[in-house]
């Protein structure tokens, strides 16, 4: 029997914790996290407010339990985006010849030189600042990574008797693709998506920050950061909250794709 | 031995590199003495004009840079809202008060070297009617023509006397261009001013050198830099690492304590023409009923709107004339925060459920006031939906120009500017009939009709709820200690950098 991956269960009871919380939040938070209260504003944490109010005296624990939701559905669209463009881009530089794969793979090698948050700032000043326009700028900027790490994985796929021996029989690409090649890197488009979901919560708060991310008055942890930087001196704790909140949720779902690698390849994980 | 050829030269290459690199930054400083820390100044400021032409762009940003400090008018305001003299020396009031003559300063050039005469003066004026777009032009109907005398001497005949019209003269609208100097307004104004247009990096910075051939007192600095922020914080952290001299607008008062007690920097608070409008449209339907438009106004907590949003700096007034202006009534009291009767007039109008769209441009008094705004509207049943406008370009065209919204929240900034705002053609589609006879009537009666009309005016601003104020916005500026000349009250529109200076 296989002892537990610590990494796994820890990213695992993290990003579990995060979901719950998220769904909670639609059917229960301790205050409405948009109803302003200007009469109980930068309250200090106690039992009526665990984390304390913000300068509208909105309840902050509210606001990060909404803004996991947030968080997750940008993480989930985002990595959604790049794993439908990415997955059958890797899938197709492995399996053409050698020039168009070529294309494809300078192609995303150029994309992968240009920065992530540049490339989403820039939508943000065309499309306007919204949570979809951010969500779709890092879902493109993931592209690359998908690309690169599925074609890998196709590559050795393809070089397997089985794909030899159909390809031999006369099975036409599509399917040595769909029958062959994607079930046997499903393990690796896991693992991708787990990190890739790190950095989309990551960019999406640093995003939010900067202001071209989710517009007021929609939780999102990184405009709670954001809105916290008048009260760096008077009222930190503004800062800290959800400064917790993002450290902790990258942390987790990089555990987990940490734990997931190491599950689906027990070989790196004997090597430790 | 030709690896090592290769490497000296190389060496030598660098150090010839850094060397220049050195020479080049020694220039830079050395050349910086004449522009250097007590020549030059910088400033904060946060909304960056669209472009530099104020005869076809609106928005305050334009004159606040310009208006005083490139371009000068014939009269201009003093701190306590006096006219008084600028580019003409004195002027007369024919008894009809339709005919006004004007003595010009006989030394002052623009910028490209061209005198200022009387026919520059005609030109301008005659300009704003022909040549201008913007919805301010209006101001400039009553005059019937404008004729030069003598080079030093312009005389302007209205179709009917107008209070108005003179103090018009000390906004943009009375800004005089050179002839040969409006062809690229836009880019590189041409005025008489103190200071003259040196560069534009946009997104960043607009920077003015001292016209030397300036014709009155000399302003000390040489060369004065504009920089605009985003972010508010940013616009404070740039002051505390003395990227900048002076926040000409603190956006962020619940940080001002980080100067308040710092013997670095003064804090200057004082007040503004700045009322910050929760705007209706008032040509769509649901803002036709006047229940509906006193019931927003009785939902909102001003009080806690300025506490939360403004930190408690600021005042509240209640309609569209600041305190510095001689009609102004604290009309506060006309739609007092009442839950049950906004919720009741609601009802009544049959809006209750309806839902609006918050159209707000991304300055930051306004996305904060515009989620306690949401928030208090909702708690009445109506449903509020926020969407951001980058300003000031977006928000213009979607907002201002289009008229595409329902609500909407901007500080109005120029002075005087009730008959301006609240009209059928300006982006609030404003039409009332008797709001606009009490402003005919202030405008061509004598001094103490004019002051009863005005408050009229205000007053049946605020009952009819034609647009909710918020509050009016603070004089906030801090900078370092040692610089005078900064304004204790802004009520015009423009910022006068020619005063400013080191003590």
């Amino acid at each position: 029997m296989r002892r537990l991956n610590p990494s796994l269960v820890a990213g695992g009871v993290i990003v579990g914790v995060i979901a719950l919380m998220a769904l909670l939040s639609f059917v229960w938070t301790p205050y409405d996290a948009t109803l302003v209260n200007p009469s109980g504003r930068l309250a200090m944490p106690s039992w009526e407010h665990w984390f304390g109010t913000d300068k509208f005296g909105r309840d902050v624990f509210s606001q990060i339990m909404v803004g996991s939701r947030t968080t997750l559905f940008v993480g989930v669209v985002a990595v959604g985006v790049a794993a439908v463009i990415g997955v059958p881009l890797g899938v197709l530089a492995a399996m053409t010849p050698r020039w168009p794969s070529e294309l494809i793979m300078r192609t995303n090698d150029l994309m992968l030189a240009f920065p992530a948050l540049l490339l989403a700032i820039m939508f943000g000043a065309v499309f306007g600042a919204s949570t979809l326009t951010a969500m779709v700028a890092i879902g493109i900027a993931s592209v690359p990574s998908f690309a690169r790490v599925i074609r890998s994985g196709a590559l050795q796929v393809m070089r397997t008797e089985y794909v030899l021996a159909a390809r031999a029989a006369g099975r036409k690409p599509f399917p040595i693709a769909a029958r062959h090649v994607l079930p046997n890197v499903t393990s690796l488009i896991t693992v991708q998506a787990s990190v890739s979901f790190a950095i989309a919560v990551l960019a999406e708060a640093a995003l939010s920050f900067l202001g071209y991310g989710t517009p007021p008055p929609t939780p999102s942890w990184g405009r709670m950061l954001q809105e916290s930087q008048e009260f760096l001196f008077s009222a930190p704790r503004l800062a800290v909250f959800p400064g917790i909140a993002i450290a902790v949720a990258v942390l987790g779902f990089n555990l987990l794709g940490d734990g997931l690698r190491d599950r689906f390849d027990p070989k790196l994980e004997d090597r430790r | 031995m030709k690896s090592y050829t290769t490497r000296a030269v190389a060496f030598v290459a660098s150090a010839a590199m850094l060397a220049l690199t050195a020479c080049s930054a020694g220039s830079s400083t050395s050349g910086g003495s004449s522009t250097g820390a007590d020549q030059s100044l910088s400033l904060g400021l946060v909304a960056e004009p669209a472009s530099l032409d104020f005869t076809t762009t609106d928005g305050a940003a334009i004159p606040q840079v310009l208006l005083g400090n490139v371009y000068e008018s014939l009269v201009k305001q003093d701190e306590s809202g006096k006219i008084v003299p600028s580019l003409a020396k004195s002027w007369t009031v024919s008894p009809d008060r339709k005919t006004y003559t004007f003595d010009l300063v006989d030394n002052a050039k623009f910028t490209n070297d061209k005198p200022f005469t009387a026919a520059d003066a005609v030109f301008s004026i005659n300009r704003v009617k022909s040549a201008w777009t913007t919805s301010l032009k209006s101001a400039m109907d009553v005059v019937a023509g404008a004729k030069a005398l003598s080079p030093t001497q312009l005389q302007v005949t209205l179709t009917k006397p107008s209070n108005g019209w003179l103090f018009r003269m000390t906004t943009r609208i009375g800004a005089m261009f050179s002839e040969t100097g409006v062809s690229a307004l836009a880019t590189a104004p041409i005025g008489t001013g103190p200071y003259k247009f040196s560069k534009w990096n946009r997104g960043d910075s607009i920077v003015l050198q001292r016209n030397d051939g300036y014709w009155g007192t000399k302003p000390q600095f040489q060369q004065i830099t504009l920089k605009y922020f985003k972010d508010p914080t940013a616009l404070n952290n740039a002051l505390l690492t003395g990227t900048i001299n002076v926040i000409t607008t603190v956006q962020a008062p619940e940080a001002l304590s980080q100067f308040t007690g710092n013997e670095k920097y003064q804090v200057i608070e004082g007040t503004t023409n700045g009322e910050v409008l929760l705007s209706f449209n008032n040509s769509k339907p649901v803002f036709r009923d006047l229940r509906t438009r006193q019931a927003i106004r009785q939902a909102i907590d001003h009080k806690a709107l300025l506490d939360t949003c403004f930190a408690g700096r600021g005042k509240l007034i209640g309609s569209m004339v600041p305190p510095t202006d001689p009609w102004y009534e604290d009309l506060t009291s006309v739609a007092p925060y009442d839950v049950a009767k906004a919720k009741s007039l609601l009802q009544a109008s049959g809006a209750a459920g309806a839902t609006l769209r918050l159209r707000l441009p991304t300055l930051p008094y306004a996305i904060s006031c515009g989620q306690v705004v949401k928030s208090q509207l909702e708690q009445v049943g109506l449903k509020v939906q926020i969407d951001q406008q980058e300003f000031p370009a977006a928000w213009l065209t979607t907002v201002f120009k289009s008229a595409d919204y329902d609500m909407s929240i901007i500080a109005h900034v120029e002075p005087r500017d009730l008959g301006a705002v609240f009209s059928p053609t300006y982006y609030t589609r404003y039409n009332d009939p008797e709001l606009q006879q009490y402003l005919a009537a202030a405008d061509a009666g004598d001094e103490a009709a004019q002051l009863d009309n005005m408050k009229k005016a205000g007053r049946r601003l605020s009952e009819q709820a034609a647009g909710d104020w918020l509050f009016l916005l603070p004089n906030l500026i801090v900078a370092d200690k040692n610089l005078t000349g900064l304004p204790q009250n802004a009520i015009t529109e423009n910022f006068d950098l020619s005063r400013l200076a080191r003590s």
